[in-house]
């Protein structure tokens, strides 16, 4: 399986990469691991005139601890943010998902940028980062801009950023209460497979500890984009951690109501639903039965 | 197109090639450097029989422009044991783990990154690095077992057989 | 039989040190001196007419050495079993992948440019991909002399089934469906083609049939079988999967056309959509006993199907109609098949060529007769289990059975009877047992047996020529140690040589279970001749007889006095000269006491053994997902005397792991007629995760008709796996699986309405 002629830039600043990447067209493409655009590129989905590599940058794959906000250069690759320190104590459950991307082989070149850029409604990557309200920093010729994660996506295979502009850097917020968060997705064998439906259920307390000061739910894979589902947030958020147990059902019925999953060869929507409320119940049982035992620690 | 100049350290010779941007490394291995011994059961990632090791690290050949490689150190099967059986090879071999033997390249360039990331690995971490490389013939026993064989555990339980 | 060196232990594949170090060169490893890529161009149509096709742009693409379509060809039909193929479509395209033109140019990404620059106008036409609707009235004609789709029917009776029916105490009746399923080989199907001056043909290939493979190709490209020569080299897997297919042919006319050598290589999704997958099968079966539990009778309706050519659907059929009969002492049974045409892709052998569906299927229904009946499954398979020379009802004269020692062992070693009785819910027990064969003598008709050659080189060393085919289970390995025993050498001395239809002796081939008997009793023979001939040199050598000459430790001496001891390399060296330079070649075949079939009752004895199983499994059913892990597994196989434990092991665990990926989680998906999950995406094997531990355990009946004792294990190892984790999943949560693969979805739907959902 070939792939058709490109011309081939490599950016040695992501500058130098904005100005090629002006120069070249709306048809050229940005080049990360290329997991999945040489993939595409092979099967001759996309067919880009340039190919504008990153590789040469240097420092676009660190992960940073500053004024509590956790910073993450769009370069870095899935295996090494899996046994991240500073993600594993702060926002272990992006550990969880990026760990359950593809192979080992896909996670040591694929990057959590390129993850992001693909913009499958199933990347793994992304229901934890929606889970855990992060931004991402977009590069532009006129400088950075911040977005929300919450409306990078706008449909299968697009995001906001437009052709001239590259994702730069994930910024997440340190939780400052006790935190806990759980990445489930459902597989058709037990490991290396696409999602085909991912929950993501991130919980921190309010200041006492007692409370569930903010519950944030994501999914992936069952709707255009990765979704937030504010409905069942709400059912758990301000609750003592003791009565959310009983709401759980509830909070998961809403969850599955709001996903928009479609048939696929991989399985049908009602089932997706299905595991939807399956999987936010299990999420929610983990994280809630966490911070009760780290209340009970501390 | 235009071609382009790029080095490759492939199991420790310097090579300076000349190639268009369009080639994975897994095609310029085996057609132009002629190590065939890296094998494309998929050419889409799927099944790892292609797992080269790029700066020591397990990637998909036929996923990686060999512009992507331009400067690494790269390790093909033909690169570990070259002078002679690498332990894990015997391993392997002893073991039966090898059947039709085309998922044995990528199955041990797998392998072998984790034992030198992790000289001791469970039975977990074993199937966690192999899961994507894909063996049809062998129902996998007789691989983990071979790789956990090469782990650095007492004797006594490396010669326990499944 | 005196004590054994060599057969009966452990030796790795002769060729693993090659394999493990990447030095084996496989058939898409292969380059010869301008050689050039081949690639098809296929139809993106399941049933399409072919109004034109204009391929002048991809001729005059500088760097395309040939573009070919059906007019290219010498447009014969041919097939191995039924003649309804051609190399290329010629007036319509019948599946989503059917072959429409080719082109050869000088590397890959000309060729798919080529491809790209080709035109075909197509006229669409209806399509039926299922077989139960292809025999409807009306239904679109795949090949318009074929009413009613179909390809084959077959029958067989014996006994007095209805009445057995009548007098039964239960009666159990049900429709099964078990799917189509892909082989998924490591290495995609491929094959080197090259033409000589006189043109003459070769083709390196994978292929499990070299022999008949030739003979079949000779026919379509128009030539005397003499004029085509097949090299099977190193090959990654086949599984059944690597018999006749049209690439080959197609790499042969790109050849012919071009004049240079062309190396076709399938891409992955070119092998799903073209390669040779399970037949698919529907099944009614109606079976019977009495309130002891002995087996009275069987009835069975089997519809196969085809897709759009028979490769070898109609024997798999006839196969799944009454191969299966002979696992237990049935005396009453009728089974009808028939082989449909389909819209899909042509299907064919797949490890168990129709048992493995039907014995899902019989022991299926088995696990429900037990539950009926409230007899343990286990005994119920005891109970009924053929036996050492017994007679099937179809005549199989059964010389070995190890089928009691399987149940009782893998039984024992599962810790079965306390898991049966102790349930945990959601977590269940499942088993099943298979026979199988050992060879299958209508398959080819004419014989069914082995030969082979052995050569004592100059400097003693000693190699084996078959006419079988290794594809990497390790037969050419089983064949060295076999060998090696026969002539007391130890196993450094013995090579085998690649298949090559000019020089290697003549091999049905690897299929049928049939490598290890057949051929290891042909290399057996010839192994003896050659032994014989030293014996014979010396004896001169040593001033005796050759009855007083005996050999050990690859030394030949006297038996009257043993001082004297000659070596193999003095006998060959002694021998060259004699002989004016010719080595040392023994020969010898093996014709096995089987009978073929009576063409109406099907009475016979098809092979001259017949291997047995049990297998064991254990699974846990996730309640609230319907998700199914199988958490242990023990197989108790009857192999005869196994020649190398560890590779027969390996076979055993290996199809428990393809018989797991077919329950679980393999399925050829089609929407509109097209297979919409041609590739490793969204069609799914298993990884090592999902793989538990395999305990196997070897049964070794010492097999009169064996070498050595023993049988054949590939297909049975796969045979039983679906019934055992199918009937897991019953004992684990109620619910009977009657479709492969276990759908989750459907799973859950069924526990819950079983009421046995447990909320948390």
């Amino acid at each position: 399986m070939r792939i058709r002629p490109f011309d081939f830039k490599a950016a040695v600043s992501l500058q130098d990469a904005l100005i090629q990447l002006d120069q070249s067209g709306p048809d050229a493409k940005v080049l990360a691991g290329g997991t999945d655009l040489v993939l595409n590129m092979k099967k001759k989905k996309i067919l880009p005139s340039t190919v504008i590599s990153l590789h040469s940058i240097k420092n676009l794959e660190y992960v940073e601890e500053k004024n509590g906000m956790i910073h993450i250069g769009a370069m870095a690759k899935h295996a090494d943010l899996a046994i991240n320190p500073i993600l594993e104590k702060e926002v272990s459950i992006l550990c969880q998902a990026v760990g359950l991307i593809g192979s080992w082989q896909v996670r040591n070149i694929g990057t959590i940028g390129g993850n992001l850029c693909n913009a499958s409604p199933a990347a793994d990557s992304a229901p934890p980062l929606l889970a855990l309200d992060a931004s991402v920093v977009i590069a532009t010729l006129k400088g950075d801009k911040i977005i929300p994660i919450t409306s990078f996506f706008c449909g299968p295979a697009q995001t906001i950023i437009k052709s001239n502009e590259i994702l730069k850097e994930i910024l997440i917020k340190k939780p400052v209460n006790p935190s806990a968060g759980c990445y489930l997705k459902l597989r058709r064998r037990k490991a290396v497979d696409i999602s085909l439906a991912g929950v993501a259920f991130q919980a921190e307390t309010d200041p006492t500890g007692k409370r569930i000061g903010q519950v944030k739910i994501a999914l992936g894979g069952v709707a255009p984009t990765p979704i937030r589902v504010p409905d069942a947030e709400t059912c758990l958020t301000g609750l003592c951690i003791d009565d959310a147990f009983e709401k759980i059902a509830l909070c998961a019925q809403k969850a599955a109501r709001a996903s928009k999953p479609i048939d696929d060869v991989r399985a049908t929507a009602d089932y997706k639903s299905t595991i939807v409320n399956v999987f936010v119940q299990r999420c929610a049982q983990h994280v809630l039965t966490t911070l009760k035992n780290q209340r009970g620690k501390s | 197109m235009k071609h382009v100049r790029i080095h490759l350290v492939v199991n420790g010779e310097d090579y300076s090639l000349f190639i268009t941007p369009n080639r994975v490394l897994l095609d310029v291995l085996r057609e132009d450097l002629e190590l065939t011994g890296t094998k494309e059961g998929c050419g889409l990632g799927k099944c790892g029989a292609c797992t080269v090791l790029l700066d020591g690290r397990p990637v998909h050949a036929c996923l990686t422009l060999a512009l992507q490689a331009d400067g690494c150190q790269i390790t093909t099967i033909e690169g570990i044991g070259e002078k002679e059986v690498h332990p894990l090879q015997e391993a392997f071999i002893d073991k039966g783990a090898i059947q039709c033997g085309f998922c044995t390249p990528g199955m041990i360039n797998t392998a072998k990154a984790l034992l030198d990331a992790n000289a001791n690995p469970s039975e977990d971490e074993i199937k966690q690095a192999i899961a994507g490389n894909l063996c049809r013939c062998t129902g996998y026993n007789k691989i983990v077992d071979a790789i956990h064989s090469c782990g650095c555990q007492s004797e006594k339980e490396k010669g326990e057989v499944r | 039989m005196s004590q054994l060196d060599i057969v009966g232990k452990s030796f790795p594949q002769i060729a693993a040190r090659e394999k493990a170090t990447g030095e084996t060169k496989f058939v898409t490893d292969l380059v010869l001196p301008r050689m050039l890529c081949g690639q098809v161009l296929r139809s993106p149509y399941p049933h399409a007419k072919i109004i034109s096709i204009d391929t002048a742009k991809a001729a005059a693409l500088p760097g395309v050495k040939a573009v070919v379509t059906f007019q290219d060809t010498p447009k014969i039909k041919f097939g191995p079993r039924s003649e309804d193929w051609t190399i290329f479509a010629s007036d319509k395209t019948r599946f989503h992948g059917d072959e429409v033109a080719a082109v050869a140019a000088v590397d890959a990404d000309i060729a798919e440019q080529a491809l790209e620059l080709i035109r075909v106008e197509y006229k669409e036409l209806p399509y039926i991909i299922s077989p139960l609707d292809a025999m409807k009235q009306g239904a679109p004609l795949v090949h318009e002399d074929k009413p009613g789709n179909i390809g084959a029917e077959f029958k067989v009776e014996a006994g007095d089934v209805d009445r057995a029916m009548d007098d039964s105490y239960v009666v159990y009746e049900d429709h099964f469906y078990t799917n189509q399923v892909y082989q998924a080989y490591m290495e995609p199907m491929s094959a080197l083609a090259d033409v000589d001056l006189s043109g003459r043909v070769s083709i390196w290939t994978g292929t499990q049939i070299p022999n008949m493979m030739r003979m079949t190709y000779a026919k379509a490209l128009g030539m005397s079988p003499d004029n085509l020569r097949i090299v099977v080299p190193e090959y990654g897997g086949a599984f059944g999967g690597k018999m006749e297919n049209n690439i080959h042919l197609i790499a042969a006319v790109l050849a012919q056309k071009s004049g240079r050598p062309v190396k076709l290589v399938n891409t992955r999704h070119d092998d799903f959509l073209a390669g040779n997958p399970r037949v698919p099968m529907h099944f009614d079966i109606k079976i019977g006993a009495t309130q002891d539990g002995i087996l009275t009778a069987k009835d069975v309706k089997v519809v196969g199907a085809a897709g759009a050519r028979l490769v070898y659907s109609q024997v798999i059929v006839a196969t799944a109609c009454y191969r299966v009969d002979s696992l237990y002492r049935l005396k009453n049974v009728r089974a009808k098949g028939y082989t449909v045409y389909t819209n899909s892709v042509p299907t064919a052998c797949f490890r168990g060529f129709g048992n493995s569906q039907s014995t899902f299927v019989l022991e299926s229904a088995l696990d429900e007769l037990a539950i009926q009946l409230k007899i343990d499954p286990a005994e119920l398979r005891i109970k009924n289990g053929m036996g050492s020379n017994e007679t099937s009802v179809h005549g199989w004269k059964i010389g070995s059975s190890g089928l009691r020692e399987c149940v009782t062992k893998a039984s024992k070693a599962a810790n079965w009877s306390q898991k049966k009785n102790n349930k945990t819910p959601f977590k269940g027990i499942g088993l099943a047992c298979c026979n199988h064969v050992s060879g299958n003598r209508p398959f080819a008709r004419e014989f069914d047996g082995g030969s082979g050659i052995v050569r004592v080189g100059k400097d003693g060393r000693i190699t084996v020529f078959h006419g079988e085919s290794d594809m990497g289970q390790g037969q050419n390995t089983t064949f060295a140690q076999i060998v090696a025993e026969r002539l007391g050498v130890t196993m450094d001395m013995v090579n085998v040589a690649q298949v090559d239809t000019d020089i290697s002796p003549f091999g049905l081939g690897s299929f049928a279970t049939r490598g290890t008997l057949m051929g290891g009793n042909g290399v057996l023979a010839a192994a003896k001749d050659a032994y014989d001939q030293m014996a014979d040199i010396a004896a001169d050598m040593l001033n005796t007889k050759a009855a007083d000459v005996a050999c050990r430790k690859a030394m030949f001496f006297s038996k009257s006095s043993s001082e004297t001891k000659i070596s193999f390399q003095d006998i060959a060296s002694e021998a060259t000269i004699r002989h004016h330079g010719a080595p040392i070649v023994g020969t010898g075949f093996y014709k096995p006491p089987t009978e073929l079939p009576d063409p109406d009752t099907k009475k016979g004895n098809i092979s001259p053994a017949y291997p047995f199983g049990c297998q064991i499994a254990e699974v846990e059913v996730d309640p609230d997902t319907g998700q199914v892990s199988v958490t242990n597994f023990v197989a108790a196989h009857d192999v005869g005397r196994a020649i190398n434990p560890m590779a027969t092991v390996g076979q055993i665990q290996g199809g428990i792991a393809q018989g797991l990926g077919w329950t679980l989680m393999e399925n050829m998906a089609y929407e509109d007629g097209k297979m919409i999950n041609a590739d490793f995406v969204d069609y799914i094997v298993p990884s090592c995760f999902d793989i538990p531990d395999i305990k196997a355990i070897l049964v070794e009946p010492i097999e009169p008709n064996g070498p050595y004792g023993a049988k054949g294990i590939g297909e049975p190892a796969l045979n039983p796996t679906m019934a055992a984790i199918t009937n897991a999943i019953y004992d684990a949560t109620g619910v009977r699986i009657k479709e492969l693969p276990v759908n989750p979805q459907k799973l859950l739907a069924q526990i819950q309405k079983l009421g046995k959902h447990v909320k948390e």
